[in-house]
């Protein structure tokens, strides 16, 4: 109680210095706060383009040995129709599953009569492909259309090498499982940006029957899963399915979007290291600040020691008295810190600003998301670095000796 | 039993290399109740002795007794402890917090104790108007003149009801008539209460207002320091 009467009172009484330091607790906490906050909205975004975007779905179920040997042997790595289906039945039955759709990768080469270039291509269920798809940051303009078995979305770069346009022809491609060449037209529904600058020369949307036609199966190499949004905690639904799947005899593996989106882990160790970095800064700064604060204040009031002293205060008392100060300058510079972060977050988003991420070829708004476990985590953080910083100035405190103390000019 | 007592004790300060002699082999009794002043010239060592005697600093050699219990060997804590209990201290600085009001800083040594801060205020609202600054309470020290300041002082050291008052020169930067006042002051209150007081000075005009007068010259005590 004396702690906290004595700490407020010298703090409004060295109001101008006490400004000084909760302004620089306040600008770092604002400083990590807003950039918590844009990280944040990158990491729900690259979020939706992994799950959506790149249709990984939550979850990837494949044959076990599919993604190191599948593609040296894709015929003893694909999903027989039989186990497809028991499969694909399995997972359906299982709450919070909204989606099970099979899926079939390919590659071969595609032309237009005169020329050929490769292509890379996902074959998939089209009512199904709407509902992976729906939900990116990037939502392709078209989509597969189920009354149209021949007809594929091919991306714009790839189109525009090939000089086809939309209901024009091409022929595509490909080695059946028995590595036997297979050819089909494909009518050009229309084209679309994959978002990737390396993939929008190659890529290809095709139905799933008619990729099966060309790669002559009747399976799958994957199977693609999609969860309810109030049961996306996809780890622990892996696991409830793998032990499903395995007690039922099939011999699978299975991949959540987190295990396949690579460009997901590079941005966030990226910026998960930006952070460190800009935290490491405001921590010194914070740290600096309070501890040159109260390294003052315990100078200007050696003689009030002193006397607290004389009047019976004990050494970890004097202590307690500087460090509840020091945590006081912390909690006020974050709550300044926390009100400056909601309005530097709102006029981020009026501001509509917008930018190219690299390895992108659309534009992106530019957002700050609210965190409010990070805020106050980090207000909780930095007011225990103001009381840590608060602590040698008040050892130094605490053991002066009285008579010194009292003597002090 | 006397209520303080010095036996043989010596106080040396180490300036680098050069050592200062700032008590000589003190042997010195004091009884409940007395009025003593500790009078001397400017490095006689008055303020050495108080020091010792509140417990504000270590002998480098000797005993000090509190009611015959030897205070050396006490922890820093049990220390602290003691000056609360037994001990009020009034400085030539004054040394009132400058935040607080004057009663707040009249409660401080009762919260430091741990008293709830009501009944603590209440305490030092009465030992306020005792000294007669029942409307300044509220007030803070910088409002105060330097006599009110003093019996703030005198206030603070007086709440806890100690069983000895030290006084380091409570006069010296108090003008004749507030310094006046304020002996006048310390004295009624060690007849009305019984409390010891113990000051120093160097202020021949207070010698005569006092109970007895121990005169220190050099670190050491003056024959016939009995008043």
């Amino acid at each position: 109680m004396i702690s906290l009467k004595l700490g407020l009172r010298n703090i409004w009484k060295n109001r101008r210095r006490s400004f000084t330091t909760l302004l620089a607790v306040a600008i770092g906490f604002t400083a990590i706060n807003l950039f918590a906050g844009y990280i944040h909205s990158v990491y729900t975004g690259i979020k939706k383009i992994a799950i959506h975007g790149e249709a990984l779905g939550h979850l990837t179920v494949v044959k076990r040995g599919y993604y190191t040997e599948g593609k040296l042997h894709p015929e003893k790595y694909m999903l027989g129709k039989a186990d497809l289906d028991k499969a694909m039945a399995l997972i359906r039955a299982e709450p919070g599953v909204r989606l099970v759709s099979p899926r079939l990768s390919l590659a071969g080469l595609v032309s237009n009569g005169r020329a050929s270039t490769i292509f890379l291509a996902e074959g998939e269920i089209p009512e199904d492909s709407v509902k992976i798809r729906t939900g990116s940051v990037r939502t392709p303009p078209s989509m597969l259309n189920r009354d149209l078995p021949n007809a594929g979305l091919l991306s714009s770069d790839l189109a525009n090498l090939l000089g086809v346009k939309k209901g024009q022809t091409v022929v595509l491609m490909s080695s059946t499982l028995e590595g036997q060449t297979n050819a089909l037209d494909l009518e050009v529904q229309d084209t679309f940006n994959t978002g990737n600058a390396a993939t929008n020369d190659k890529f290809a949307l095709l139905p799933f029957a008619y990729a099966q036609s060309l790669v002559d199966t009747q399976g799958a190499s994957r199977i693609t899963v999609l969860l309810d949004p109030a049961h996306d905690d996809a780890n622990a639904m892996r696991q409830r399915l793998l032990q499903k799947l395995n007690a039922a005899g099939l011999d699978v593996e299975i991949k959540t979007w987190l295990d396949l989106s690579l460009f997901y882990k590079q941005v966030k160790n990226m910026f998960d290291l930006i952070f460190l970095f800009l935290f490491t800064i405001v921590f010194i700064v914070v740290l600096m600040s309070i501890t040159n604060t109260m390294t003052t204040s315990v100078l200007e009031r050696t003689r009030e020691i002193g006397t607290l002293r004389s009047l019976g205060m004990k050494r970890r008392k004097i202590m307690e008295l500087f460090a509840v100060e020091g945590a006081m300058l912390g909690l006020f510079g974050c709550v300044a810190g926390l009100l400056m972060t909601w309005f530097g977050t709102w006029l981020v988003r009026i501001a509509n600003i917008r930018y190219i991420p690299p390895s992108s070829s659309d534009e992106v708004p530019l957002w700050v998301n609210y965190v409010p476990e990070m805020q106050f985590g980090s207000l909780l953080l930095l007011a225990i670095v103001a009381m840590l910083a608060a602590l040698l100035p008040a050892r130094r405190a605490a053991n002066t000796e009285i008579v010194d103390a009292l003597g002090h000019v | 039993m006397s209520l303080i007592s010095l036996r043989a004790v010596r106080k040396t300060y180490h300036l680098g290399v050069t050592e200062v002699h700032a008590l000589k082999g003190i042997d010195l009794d004091i009884e409940q109740g007395e009025f003593t002043a500790v009078w001397g010239p400017s490095g006689s060592g008055k303020s050495s002795l108080l020091n010792l005697i509140g417990m504000l600093d270590a002998p480098s050699s000797g005993q000090v007794l509190l009611n015959d219990k030897p205070i050396n060997d006490l922890s820093d804590d049990q220390r602290a402890e003691m000056r609360n209990a037994k001990i009020g201290f009034v400085f030539q600085n004054f040394n009132l917090v400058p935040v607080l009001s004057a009663q707040e800083n009249v409660a401080l040594p009762l919260q430091i104790r741990g008293m709830a801060a009501a009944e603590a205020e209440q305490k030092a609202a009465a030992a306020l108007a005792e000294v007669g600054l029942a409307e300044h309470a509220q007030r803070r020290p910088d409002l105060l003149s330097g006599g009110q300041r003093q019996r703030v002082a005198i206030a603070r050291a007086l709440v806890t009801q100690p069983e000895i008052v030290i006084a380091d020169e409570p006069t010296a930067n108090l003008d004749a008539e507030n310094s006046r006042l304020v002996i006048e002051l310390m004295r009624d209150m060690n007849q009305r209460h019984k409390v010891t007081f113990l000051f120093s000075t160097h202020d021949p005009r207070l010698i005569d207002k006092v109970g007895r007068l121990i005169k220190l010259a050099d670190g050491q005590l003056v024959n016939g320091e009995q008043a």
